[in-house]
């Protein structure tokens, strides 16, 4: 009996994580092995992959859709990334600072509404919103000499408008991320630095950024990985156009593999970005544990 | 230790219940037999918005008749190319596919699409409308299901009239009413009249739609086509098509200025629709007046099928059945895609959801106002030429157009970057047919 229940209470832990660990076997660590195979292959899905060494990744090299599509998910890191991390953190503060009052709850609730969406939702009511002209939108952005109407239509703004609606679509997600950070601060900080005679900036640069910059550094590598793995809104609204000047590195591997039967090049592409999220994963947990040991 | 053992019990359940899922199920490929009876398996995008409850009656006498099963799964078009991509890699194609040009030229190269010549009788080529549009790549690939609905272009009768205008019938009359059209008619400094409502920018819809829309129409009118006829290279930056691209080009003034943020589908129901343009192009229906007088009972509508330049020509796309090579029963198959297309299925079909007539039996029942498309103008649309590489050389084709309009390219420029792309993808093509 002593036995039976030793050898239970042994195996059990495994049992628990073995649906979740076959789950990621198959589809996660299985996909990216799949992936990379047959990234050394001429394959469209139909015929049996032919085996072409490294053919797929020096085709790579001289692609000019492929150096478009890079540099365009660079745009979009940059373009987001810093934006959604400003825009969280100081949503979050101001969220913070009145959350218990109607408007507070209002407001979190406002912000987050975009985050629950679907993407194919949001980029098809913002490329009508742009399209139809709406005067309150337009007369807007008028103001500021832009024209609703070309937003979406050159290749100079698609890339922007598309990436400013990335951030309003989920700056919420990063702003309840770090209102969770800000509301475990204690008050007695605050409140000991009121005494110090600390002013409301002198607060929000000597308390809350600094305990909050684990969670900054979380925003930022999230919404890296996000911004490199752009598609949905994407297809939307551009269809990664005009002239290609919004197509993306997974919108590219997506076209190759479903438009023009290029499933090998296309698992190249892929594995190329893979490469880059790793590489973000990798910075993010130095930064991480850095930071931990600092704390 | 009850809890725990529960527990690992739960766990070893979701594992099996997980491999089971995974696990490939035989039972899901067609020709299983249900009871002593075969099953054909049919893939279609949606035809029309009932489209399983309204074939259901229409099969139950070929069912009984042959003693078999169909099991008809609806794709939905936005990912229709996906479902065959993926179903082809899991090797879960159906007995019957739905197919349009773009999709064939992969399947014909790997095998995976048969060619039904020796299916097809004298009387079959007597009695069908269109089968030599599913005569591709040296074999009868295709069996017409849906054709004789080209992209026409609509004009506004009341704009016309006011500028005094006929109908036109070239590109130079085409060009004139667009320049005369485009005005600012209520006076408040802004064109609110086009003379030609274009979009060109179709994010989610399919890209080639652009060249459906408005460009093969101009490539055929000038006299040129995608490919050269030993489909190695392609022909469309020779001196007639850059002519096409150059007059499309010519035209932007007469377009929407937001035409490269509009879709090409919202710029015809937003603007044209709207009376708002002289012009719109959109896919005909041979029930359009009936459409058109809901969707814009103000509109004083009338169309062309086709310009002419050097030629006449639009596009009409023809999506046939296809049978797959994998077909357990190709003459049961070939049977039921006859039974489909042939005139006691389609004539009834035809009543429900509108569409031209496949076959000399069948009568036309749609709008008379759209009759003259199946009849005087029908040799003024054509399909597309199928051919190698094509998905690849028109999307990119598409995209250089886009640049071109936007002004980032010449036309000749867009048309010889294009060709040139399409000419690399095709030696590739070829070299690794040798």
């Amino acid at each position: 009996m002593k036995k039976r229940r030793k050898f239970l209470s042994t195996i059990a832990p495994y049992g628990y994580v073995m649906p979740i660990s076959l789950i990621l076997l198959t589809f996660v660590v299985g996909s990216v092995v799949i992936s990379l195979i047959f990234s050394f292959t001429k394959y469209n899905l139909l015929l049996d992959p032919e085996f072409i060494q490294f053919d797929n990744y020096k085709r790579m090299l001289t692609d000019p859709k492929m150096h478009l599509a890079v540099i365009n998910t660079l745009k979009v890191m940059v373009l987001v990334v810093p934006l959604q991390v400003v825009l969280s953190v100081l949503f979050s503060v101001l969220v913070a600072s009145r959350k218990h009052t109607l408007i507070g709850k209002i407001a979190k609730a406002a912000i987050f509404i975009p985050v629950i969406s679907s993407n194919a939702v949001v980029g098809t009511v913002w490329k009508t919103m742009l399209n139809a002209r709406i005067p309150v939108l337009s007369d807007l952005l008028d103001l500021f000499g832009i024209d609703t109407a070309m937003l979406l239509g050159s290749s100079t703004t698609a890339i922007v408008t598309v990436s400013m609606i990335m951030v309003w679509k989920s700056f919420g997600y990063y702003m309840v991320l770090n209102l969770a950070t800000l509301l475990s601060i204690p008050d007695s900080y605050y409140e000991a630095a009121k005494v110090d005679g600390g002013g409301t900036l002198q607060r929000f640069r000597y308390i809350t950024l600094p305990l909050m910059k684990p969670a900054i550094i979380m925003d930022v590598f999230l919404s890296v990985v996000s911004s490199l793995q752009s598609f949905e809104l994407i297809y939307t609204m551009t269809g990664g156009g005009p002239a290609n000047s919004t197509m993306t590195m997974v919108f590219y591997a997506y076209n190759l593999t479903f438009k023009t039967g290029k499933a090998g090049y296309a698992m190249a592409v892929s594995n190329v970005l893979f490469l880059l999220v790793l590489a973000v994963m990798v910075l993010q947990k130095g930064f991480m544990k850095r930071e931990a040991s600092e704390i | 230790m009850k809890k725990k053992l529960v527990s690992v019990l739960l766990c070893t359940a979701m594992v099996t219940g997980l491999l089971a899922g995974c696990g490939g199920g035989s039972d899901d490929k067609g020709g299983s037999s249900d009871g002593g009876k075969e099953t054909i398996t049919m893939w279609c995008p949606p035809l029309d918005d009932n489209m399983l409850e309204n074939w259901e009656p229409l099969l139950e006498d070929f069912k009984e008749e042959n003693n078999c099963e169909i099991d008809i799964q609806i794709q939905p078009w936005e990912n229709y190319e996906e479902k065959w991509s993926t179903g082809a890699a899991s090797g879960e194609l159906p007995d019957i596919g739905y197919m349009y040009a773009e999709m064939f030229p992969t399947y014909i190269d790997s095998g995976a699409v048969a060619d039904m010549s020796e299916y097809i009788t004298d009387e079959d080529r007597e009695e069908y409308l269109y089968l030599d549009h599913g005569y591709m790549m040296d074999g009868q690939y295709g069996f017409p299901i849906v054709t004789g609905v080209p992209f026409v272009l609509y004009y506004n009768e009341d704009i016309l009239n006011s500028l005094g205008e006929q109908p036109p019938e070239t590109w130079e009359d085409f060009a004139r009413i667009c320049e005369k059209a485009t005005q600012d008619t209520d006076g408040d400094g802004k064109v609110d009249q086009y003379g030609y409502a274009v979009g060109f920018n179709n994010g989610s819809m399919n890209m080639l739609y652009l060249l459906n829309a408005y460009f093969y129409s101009l490539l055929w009118q000038a006299g040129t086509d995608i490919y050269n006829d030993d489909y190695k290279t392609v022909k469309f930056n020779d001196e007639a098509g850059v002519e096409a691209a150059e007059f499309f080009y010519s035209l932007k003034d007469y377009m929407p200025e937001n035409m490269m943020s509009l879709a090409a589908e919202d710029a015809f129901s937003t603007i044209f629709g709207q009376g708002k343009a002289a012009f719109g192009v959109t896919r005909s229906s041979a029930i359009q007046e009936t459409l058109f007088a809901e969707s814009y009972p103000d509109l004083n509508w009338n169309y062309v099928t086709s310009l002419k330049n050097k030629d006449y020509g639009t596009f009409g796309a023809t999506d046939c059945l296809t049978l797959s090579s994998q077909a357990e029963n190709p003459e049961l198959c070939m049977k039921l895609i006859k039974y489909i297309t042939g005139s006691e299925f389609m004539t009834e079909y035809h009543k429900i959801a509108s569409g031209a007539p496949l076959t000399k039996s069948e009568q036309y029942q749609g709008d008379p106002k759209m009759e003259r498309i199946v009849t005087e103008d029908r040799d003024k649309y054509r399909p597309l030429q199928v051919g190698p590489c094509g998905s690849d050389i028109l999307q990119n084709l598409a995209s250089e157009l886009q640049g071109m309009m936007e002004g980032s390219k010449s036309p000749q420029e867009a048309m010889d970057d294009a060709a040139q792309y399409a000419n690399q993808a095709l030696d590739e093509y070829w070299a690794d047919k040798e």
